[in-house]
Parts: C-alpha cells; sequence; structure tokens
C-alpha cells in the first residue's frame, strides 16, 4: 500500500497488499491532494523557475496517474482524500465506484472518473470555503496535511483488518512537493517511512514523474533506482505514523 | 515409463505465440491490451508505464540503469517478456547498440486507456427487458454443476451410455488428448486425461480453453479472433446481462461452447436473448495472472490408508475411485481406502504418485488442511514407494567404450567423462567404460584429440 501525498504539493501513501492470496503487486495508493487554494493561487502566479501550474493543470497530470494505477493490476485501489484548509475529506474510491460506463458523464466528452472526482473536489472546495468565513483568516493559512494523513492511515487500516492475514502494513509515505519550498513535513514523513520525496524540476512533465516513482509497487522497489533523499530538514515537526 | 505432464501453459504464451501481424492487430483493442498489461511482471509493467508518453527509443544500455544490481536478473526476465509478446520491439542500431520502443499500437491504446479510464466492452443490458438474473449464488451452483456435468462427462466417455449435452466443438477438444477414440472401440482416457482430472478447477479451465483455441482452425475459425473475443469476455462483470446479438457469428458459437463449460449461462427472453458470465469465467480473467482461487477441501486421509470424502458429488466420487477403492457411501460421506493395487492402477494409467499427493494435499478438509503435512507422511511416502518399486529399470541411452590402447589412455578418458558428469561404470582391470548417450560427441573428440 502507498500513501501518495500530493502537497504543494501531491502527496501518495502506499501500502501494497502483503496478501498471500494475491500476486506480489497489488497495490492500494491512497493520494492526498492538497486543495489550499492560497497555496494554488500563489504557484499559478509565482514567477519562479517553474512558473504556472494551475490546480487544474495539475489534476491533467494527475488523474491519468490514478488510471495508471488501476490499469497495473485488476485488484489495485485507489483512493483520493483531499485536504483543505478547515477540513479534508474523501473523494474518491475506486473499490466503490461503479465500473466507469455505468456513470458515463453528464458533461459531454469527460471520462467517468475524471468527472467524479473533479465533482467531489468542487464540492469539497466550497464547502471548505465556506468553513473558513466565519474566522477571520491571517496571512496564509496552511493545510491540514496531518489531518487527511491520519484519516489515510485510518483507511488503510480498515482495509487491512478486514482483509483475511491481517498483516501489518508497511506503509511508505511518498511526496510530491510542486510549490516554491520544500517542506519538511513532507521530507521527514517519507524519510521516516521510507517512502520517496520528489520535488519536480520540470512541472510540465509531472506525469513522467508520478508514474516513474509513484507507479512503483512497493515489491519492486527493492529492484529500482529511485530517487534518493539529498537533504532533510530535521526541524522539528510531528508526522503520525502507524 | 514417459513422462506425460500436461503444462497448464500461460494463456499469454498463446497470445506471443501469434503472427506479429495478428499480434499487432490485436493490440488496437484496448482491452486486450489491458489483459496484456496486467499478465506481465511487475517490472516489465512499470517499465511500459514509464515508456508511455516517450516517442524516441531508449538503448538497453540506459534501461539497465533503471535497476539496482540485484534486480538484473529481473530486469532481463521482463525485458525478455515484453520482447515475447511485442510491446517492446527490439532495434539495433549501426554501433550495434540495442535499444527498445513501444509497440506503437499498442502505446496508442495505453494511452487512451489513461484518459478515458477502463471501461466495459459492452453495456450491460437494462432489467426492464431481463427480468430479474439468478442471484450470484445460484449462478454459482448452476456453474458449478455444469462444469462437473461436464467432467463427468469426461470419466463416463468409456461408458457406452452417454448423455450427450455438451456440444460437438467442445467434445472434439476433448478428443485430441484427452480421449483417445480409435473406430472400433468407445473412447478412453488417455493418460493426460487421468492426469487432467487431478488438475485444480483453473489449470482445467485453462486447459481445455487452450485446447479449443488451438483446435479453432479446424472449425474455420480464426485464433486471432477467439483470443480476442476471450480476453475481452473476461471483462464483463460477474452476473449481469449481456446481449447475444451484439456478437458477431464467430463470437455467439463461443459463447455457446462456453455455457456447456458453465463459463455462462445463456437465457432468452421473449425478444432478446442473453449470457450472464458466471464465477468460472471471472477465473478465466483472473489466471490470467495465475493466481489459483482455493475451493473448500473434502478429503481426510488417515494413516491407516483409509480415506475420508466428505461430498456428495459423483464426480469426486468417480475422481477418488481413480486411485483408491471405494468400499461405502453415504449421503455425504465416501469411504474409501488407498491400497496397492489401486495405486497401480492410477500408475498403469499414468497418473503419477506426486499428482495423487498434490491432489490430497490440494483437496485437504478444512480440519486437516491446517496440519503439516495434510496428508499423513507414511501414507505420502508409501505411494512414492509404490511408484518407484515400478520403476526398477531405468533406462538410459549410451554408448560401451573398450579395447583402450593403454592404461593411460583409458584412466584419461573415464576422468574426462566423470568431468563432464557423463560416466555410468567403469572396469579399470578390462579397460570398458560406459558413457550417456549424450555425450558421446564430446568423447569422441577428447579420444580423438588423445590420439
Amino acid at each position: 500500500m502507498q500513501l501518495l501525498c500530493n502537497s504543494c504539493r501531491v502527496f501518495l501513501l502506499m501500502a501494497s497488499t502483503a496478501s498471500k492470496l494475491y500476486s506480489d503487486d497489488v497495490s492500494l495508493v491512497v493520494v492526498l491532494l492538497d486543495t489550499n487554494p492560497f497555496f494554488w493561487a500563489i504557484a499559478k502566479n509565482s514567477n519562479n523557475s517553474n512558473p504556472n501550474l494551475s490546480f487544474s493543470k495539475f489534476l491533467n497530470h494527475v488523474l491519468p496517474f490514478l488510471n495508471s494505477i488501476l490499469l497495473l493490476n485488476q485488484i489495485n485501489q485507489v483512493v483520493v482524500i483531499a485536504t483543505g484548509v478547515n477540513s479534508c475529506g474523501y473523494i474518491y474510491d475506486s473499490s466503490s465506484s461503479p465500473p466507469a460506463s455505468a456513470a458515463k458523464s453528464e458533461n459531454g466528452n469527460m471520462p467517468g472518473i475524471f468527472s467524479r472526482v473533479i465533482q467531489k473536489l468542487e464540492e469539497f472546495v466550497i464547502k471548505d470555503q465556506q468553513l473558513s468565513k466565519d474566522e477571520s483568516v491571517v496571512g496564509n493559512p496552511s493545510s491540514l496535511l496531518s489531518g487527511s494523513l491520519s484519516l489515510a492511515l485510518c483507511y488503510i487500516q480498515r482495509v487491512f483488518r478486514s482483509g483475511p492475514l491481517h498483516p501489518h502494513p508497511r506503509v511508505p509515505i511518498d511526496s510530491c512537493v510542486v510549490g516554491a519550498q520544500h517542506s519538511a513535513f513532507l521530507q521527514q514523513a517519507s524519510y521516516i517511512t521510507g517512502g520517496v520525496y520528489i520535488k519536480p524540476q520540470h512541472l510540465d512533465g509531472l506525469f513522467q514523474y508520478l508514474t516513474m516513482v509513484f507507479a512503483t509497487d512497493l515489491q519492486s522497489r527493492s529492484f529500482l533506482q529511485l530517487p534518493r533523499p539529498v537533504g532533510v530538514d530535521f526541524r522539528a515537526s510531528y508526522v503520525p505514523h502507524s | 515409463m514417459p513422462q506425460v505432464k500436461i503444462i497448464a501453459k500461460n494463456f499469454m504464451d498463446m497470445v506471443a505465440a501469434l503472427p506479429a501481424m495478428k499480434l499487432d492487430k490485436l493490440y488496437e483493442n484496448t482491452f486486450i491490451c489491458e489483459a496484456v498489461l496486467r499478465s506481465l511482471p511487475p517490472l516489465a509493467k512499470k517499465y511500459v508505464l514509464q515508456m508511455l508518453y516517450l516517442v524516441g527509443p531508449i538503448t538497453a544500455k540506459s534501461m539497465e540503469e533503471w535497476v539496482l544490481a540485484d534486480g538484473l536478473s529481473k530486469h532481463r526476465g521482463a525485458i525478455d517478456r515484453l520482447l515475447q509478446l511485442r510491446v517492446f520491439l527490439e532495434a539495433t542500431d549501426r554501433k550495434k547498440e540495442t535499444s527498445y520502443k513501444l509497440n506503437p499500437k499498442f502505446q496508442d491504446s495505453l494511452q487512451k486507456y489513461l484518459v478515458y479510464g477502463g471501461a466495459v466492452p459492452t453495456e450491460p443490458m437494462p432489467s426492464i427487458i431481463t427480468g430479474r438474473l439468478p442471484t450470484l449464488d445460484s449462478l454459482e451452483a448452476y456453474a458449478l454443476e455444469q462444469w462437473e456435468c461436464f467432467l463427468l462427462q469426461l470419466i463416463s466417455s468409456g461408458q457406452p451410455e452417454r448423455p450427450s449435452s455438451i456440444g460437438s466443438s467442445m467434445l472434439k477438444v476433448f478428443q485430441r488428448g484427452l480421449l483417445s477414440s480409435r473406430e472400433s472401440e468407445a473412447p478412453k482416457l488417455t493418460e493426460s486425461g487421468f492426469q487432467f482430472l487431478l488438475m485444480d478447477t483453473n489449470a482445467q479451465l485453462w486447459y481445455i480453453i487452450r485446447e479449443y483455441i488451438s483446435t479453432s482452425q479446424d472449425r474455420g475459425v480464426d485464433p486471432a479472433d477467439l483470443i480476442s473475443f476471450l480476453l475481452e469476455f473476461s471483462f464483463h462483470s460477474l452476473g449481469e446481462a449481456y446481449n447475444l446479438n451484439t456478437l458477431s457469428e464467430v463470437q455467439r458459437n463461443a459463447i455457446k461452447d462456453l455455457a456447456d463449460l458453465g463459463l455462462v449461462k445463456l437465457q432468452q427472453g421473449r425478444k432478446e436473448s442473453w449470457f450472464i458470465p458466471t464465477k468460472l469465467a471471472t477465473n478465466l480473467s483472473v489466471s490470467l495472472s495465475d493466481t489459483s482461487s482455493r475451493k473448500q477441501g473434502f478429503v481426510v486421509v488417515e494413516t491407516n490408508f483409509r480415506m475420508y470424502a466428505y461430498s456428495s458429488s459423483k464426480l469426486h466420487c468417480e475422481i477418488l475411485r481413480l486411485f483408491s477403492r471405494i468400499e461405502y457411501q453415504l449421503p455425504n460421506l465416501i469411504v474409501a481406502a488407498i491400497t496397492k493395487e489401486s495405486l497401480y492402477n492410477a500408475f498403469e494409467n499414468g497418473i503419477t504418485a506426486e499428482q495423487i499427493i498434490s491432489f490430497l494435499q490440494q483437496n485437504a478438509h478444512p480440519r486437516v488442511a491446517e496440519k503439516t503435512p495434510s496428508v499423513p507422511e507414511n501414507v505420502s511416502d508409501q505411494i512414492r514407494l509404490w511408484e518407484t518399486d515400478r520403476n526398477r529399470v531405468e533406462m538410459i541411452p549410451s554408448h560401451l567404450y573398450e579395447d583402450f590402447p593403454s592404461k593411460d589412455v583409458f584412466e584419461a578418458a573415464s576422468d574426462f567423462a566423470r568431468e563432464i558428469g557423463g560416466l555410468l561404470w567403469e572396469d579399470s582391470k578390462k579397460m570398458r567404460l560406459i558413457v550417456r548417450g549424450e555425450s558421446h560427441q564430446d568423447m569422441r573428440d577428447f579420444l580423438r584429440r588423445q590420439k
């Protein structure tokens, strides 16, 4: 199982179902998307080396990536969790969604999973925004990353408990950071859990980064060259781990 | 004894064996690409994904840099498989450097998949037309019954009264290999037929499907069409109704044959007719990746060679009869004894001790399945011993060498033979040697050099 953490960010959590019933490359990937509007506004307008990655462009890379995970194995599972400023919530779960054709998208040619994810994301962002109206916001509020991480870990625990063999999952947290700054929190999270932390140089090829690194099942990780941490910022921050 | 082994070959090996042109044509179909991709080893899947959006070829050398040192053998395996299935195309440039690129058709189909997601090949029919469909349980019961009926037919084919519910093309599949039918005699199970009965359901299914495909040409059906249909078929969802009328002639015939095996249930409405895939059909797609689903076992073997089988199935009874003596049968219990005579009977039919033991292990009753070993050691050892009893004499083609000119030449020759692992017997007094047949050429070369 894997947790892909898409934060400023892509943030990925992965755990491979080590159950002997299946062939060895089954993955449950929980993707945490950072929907923090303050962050995305900066990312869109920033004029540094990687300008103009709007949230929608970002989704253009992430959604095919979700499909590619589902493509790799018929029992692979993808869960998407949105991380907002005031709340977090489940957006998509491939195990409980009807097959793509059954839910043919109403809005023209948009394929099944895409329209569902986008619609739920919109709902989520609006709700998240309403929550923040009550309080006066000072500066750039940060996203509730630890909240959604906990959600993801709970979900993974539940999947394993309901399984036949109750193995203790190894859940590496992979992080893909697309913002201007590194995230010490995610560096540490990936470091502690044995996941991969990257901050792509060329955001136009984000999809390639995602599939190269994060679509690797845990079994194959021991055979492949993956990006290693260049340096981890060990300044105090708390990472919940299972 | 000749070793006849049915290798339940992977479906994808059949795909790989197709001519390049046909294979490339198949890759225009997204479902086939999806199925092929999923059948690949994990590392190979990864490579496909990685190269999906690359335009130019990648050199073999730079690909090797993707893996760590201990992954090299897996890497080679993955590349070999990709080349076999023509997912990767190999090219050698002027500097003799090998490079690979994705098959453009395959690449195209998968790129589409990533954008549009996995869909089902055809829409299931709305329930207004089909009315209420059978429940999953009753569907499974139907599939099992049909499958058992089919196997029973195989066993009882030696007997004259034979209910011919199985279509002729499926029967032909048996006749190739599993049944020997000479004109004058009633059809008899062949050696592979007996071995077939002891395989687990998935392996059996694969054997049948494989034979079904390889005999397709005799029926005037292009194997590529059949393979593509079967691959697509495995993406239909369990228990849903699909319209028969949208299928082509070839596909409709295939569905009818599959219905004989219990892979689909055919139903007829007022105007339309449709088919419903059963659990066996979904097994078809699972075995694409060689995972077998376990059924609940039913056999308990005691240390006194008694066997208790908790089953009311006639098929189980017949299978046990292949290698044991049935003593009596109660409504839900078959009591049998494994005896020397019953085993000799089995060995005569070409069943091996290992097959019997693995059948007993695979079908062990849950109560004994927890124990290790699930079959008592004295019983499994005795089964093996009785088998080796029959094989006291082993025949090895070999050559005798004599009349060596000197002791030195003889000793050098015998040392050489030992070195290459071909020495079977030597007599240093009379200076004679017996060496395995396959080493003869080496020996000759060696002796010639001695002169």
